[in-house]
């Protein structure tokens, strides 16, 4: 039952999509990375409404004050075992917006983080690349 | 019977990013709309104090990733401004022509986005695919597929080389071919013309006292655009049209996006056309004097002002940024009175704004002025109680 | 319809409000900034939308001088063709003044973003609520003053 499982898991990751404060570019090129020239649907990712339909969570953005507190409960509804993606400089250590007071700075200061990827904004190769090598450390277990 | 709130907050499958807005309903219809905004809110304007006057291009760009653009133009229009300089003839072609192509690529992400908020992904799909050409001409001038930071204090970064033009070109007759294709779906497809025509209506007389700017105030036949009003760059040596359609609903803003889209190319055509070789920068100093001035460009979205005033420092005393789309949320809690829960997305959509959703509910009872909440924990008690699962 | 001239209607402004109309600056061929004194702002509002038809407020400036606060309304027609920027200052203790609403419906959210920011009230505004800071920003401190220091790390 555990390896259907873990086979599931590793041929379709499903994905939830959030954004902490951006200014959109990383979001506008996640949503690329759907969209046909660069197509992650054919690694049988889809992208889902709900948490809880969710196995990983991407998320860009500089975590604004304001947005904190929902971004850990959206954290805390999805089900075991989750992963999360932080898509972009922003989502990583806070980016651009040094000094900004409302900015927390990356996501990890709320939750934890499985994969960073880097860019600003983030290119669709490198979110197909992260959730290839996800889907590979799936696969070592 | 009680009128409800019906909080829908940052994190939403419609929309992509962050505000919340507050709906009250008598049952399915919207009866009034509550703004709360602050979940994009980074503190901008105060960290421009802290950056020097060229790094503050690159944290205008990021304001909004879509229409980066026009925001380092408004910026470098208004420093240039302080400065009292002109920049090269080259350089106000050249900027000419990356507005245009962010304003290509942002109604046909919009476009996109429509036909997913309508649940018609096909044409999502479809159109996100043509507009990866644009993003590619973009990479080929600057490196970058959304953020060209192209603009600097005293003109332009990258230029145009004689190879790039053809490529251009043959790429916008592409682009010209779809557009027109789009335009006749939009024009003809049942689905959609039943979700969006008499939509979300927006009145002249309200798009006017409400200060509506942009292609949502264009739908509602106001004639108000700043390259005509007010030009900078070139636009006023470039022949072309200002699109405004009468039917001010969401079909209306549809498009009139789309006809400007086919503008754009037209306008692009023409200052490939017009441009000479030449210079495409000017140096300045490091400090800029002190003054203040405005400066004012037509986003995707409307028009964009930005205030700069200058105390003769490395840094700049204020920076003041009005953006259209805060220009054009109150006609968004106009234009979604008297409409269902159903065409919500299909109506903000229309404003063409940036945002996302989530949260809890609170009742309110008019008659009795009682106001109460339910804690998340008392929600999921009744809906188990209310479904015979057991608390 | 025709554009109309800066200059003039800055002088039809000093004729109309003799002594109250205490300066002007041109800002480029198409905008100026006129200062006034904030006890006729409404009156200069109104005069501007009747006469010139004003109506359209690109949005409200507000910064901090340090021994006040400036207010910049930034007016044009409906042909956008000009910007007539109108200057009032406030004390920064007693930071109060009359709303423009009743009379440009769509500034509601610009006097609430000023209110947000730097502490401005806005007395006459329909719902002056936090529109932009979070739930949890203390009262009573506004970030865009500048005796509000940001933690650069």
């Amino acid at each position: 039952m555990v390896s259907i499982l873990a086979w599931s898991r590793i041929r379709s990751p499903w994905i939830l999509y959030m954004c902490t404060g951006a200014c959109n570019a990383c979001d506008i090129e996640v949503l690329a990375a759907l969209a046909p020239k660069y197509d992650v649907e054919r690694f049988g990712i889809l992208l889902k409404g709900s948490p809880r339909h969710a196995d990983v969570l991407v998320v860009t953005g500089a975590v604004s004050r304001q947005v904190a507190p929902r971004l850990k409960r959206i954290y805390e509804q999805m089900p075991d075992p989750k992963f999360v993606i932080a898509a972009g400089t922003c989502a990583t250590s806070g980016g651009v917006y040094w000094g900004c007071y409302n900015v927390l700075g990356g996501i990890d200061k709320v939750i934890p983080v499985t994969m960073y990827v880097p860019g600003c904004p983030v290119r669709p190769e490198a979110v197909i690349d992260a959730v290839a090598k996800l889907i590979a450390k799936l696969k070592s277990g | 019977m009680s009128l409800y709130q019906v909080p829908i907050g940052p994190q939403h499958p419609a929309i992509k990013e962050g505000f919340q807005y507050n709906f009250i309903l008598d049952g399915e219809v919207i009866v009034d709309v509550k703004l709360r905004l602050g979940f994009m809110h980074r503190g901008i304007e105060k960290g421009m104090e802290l950056r020097t006057w060229t790094q503050g291009i690159f944290l205008s760009e990021r304001i909004c990733g879509i229409c980066n653009v026009p925001h380092t133009t408004c910026y470098c229009l208004a420093v240039e401004k302080l400065y009292g300089i002109d920049v090269p003839e080259r350089a106000k072609y050249l900027r000419i022509i990356i507005n245009e192509l962010n304003r290509i690529h942002s109604h046909l992400l919009w476009i996109g986005v429509l036909g997913m908020e309508l649940g018609f992904h096909t044409l999502f799909m479809y159109v996100w695919r043509d507009r990866e050409r644009v993003m590619d001409l973009v990479e080929m001038i600057s490196g970058n597929r959304v953020t060209p930071s192209m603009n600097c204090i005293g003109g332009v970064v990258y230029d145009i080389t004689p190879e790039m033009i053809p490529i251009i070109r043959r790429n916008l007759d592409y682009l010209e071919e779809r557009t027109k294709y789009y335009k006749s779906v939009l024009e003809e497809d049942p689905s959609i013309r039943a979700r969006t025509v008499d939509v979300g209506v927006l009145s002249t007389d309200k798009a006017l006292d409400l200060c509506a700017v942009g292609p949502t105030a264009r739908a509602s036949n106001v004639k108000s655009d700043v390259r005509f009003d007010d030009p900078y760059t070139f636009y006023d040596m470039i022949d072309f049209n200002l699109i405004t359609y009468d039917t001010c609903d969401v079909w209306g803003r549809a498009m009139v996006r789309v006809d400007e889209t086919l503008e754009c190319i037209n306008v692009i055509r023409q200052a490939l056309d017009k441009m000479r070789p030449g210079p495409i920068n000017v140096k300045v100093k490091r400090i800029p004097p002190v003054g203040e001035v405005t400066a004012r460009v037509e986003a995707p979205r409307g028009e964009l002002f930005y205030y700069v005033k200058s105390d003769g420092k490395e840094t700049p005393y204020r920076v003041k940024i009005r953006t259209p789309t805060l220009a054009n949320l109150p006609s968004l809690c106009e234009m979604l009175k008297g409409y269902y829960i159903a065409d919500i997305p299909a109506i903000v959509a229309s404003i063409d704004p940036c945002y996302c959703c989530t949260e809890r509910v609170i009742f309110i009872d008019p008659n009795k002025g009682k106001k109460w909440t339910w804690s998340y924990d008392e929600l999921r008690n009744y809906s188990r109680k209310y479904y015979g699962v057991g608390v | 319809m025709s554009t109309f001239n800066i200059e003039f209607i800055v002088k039809d402004l000093m004729n109309a409000f003799p002594n109250k109309i205490l300066d002007y600056k041109l800002d480029g061929a198409r905008s100026v900034f006129v200062s006034i004194d904030a006890s006729i702002l409404h009156d200069v509002i109104r005069y501007l939308k009747d006469r010139y038809d004003l109506k359209h407020i690109t949005t409200i400036s507000g910064t901090d001088l340090g021994d006040s606060i400036e207010l910049i309304y930034n007016l044009s027609p409906l042909n956008r063709r000009i910007l007539v920027n109108v200057k009032v200052k406030v004390s920064r203790d007693n930071p109060h003044i009359p709303s423009v609403v009743s009379l440009l419906p769509g500034a509601v959210l610009y006097e609430r973003e000023v209110h947000d920011l730097l502490g401005v009230v806005f007395d006459g505004h329909p719902s002056l609520e936090r529109l932009i800071l979070p739930d949890d920003w203390p009262e009573g401190v506004y970030p865009l003053r500048k005796d509000y220091k940001v933690e650069v790390k």
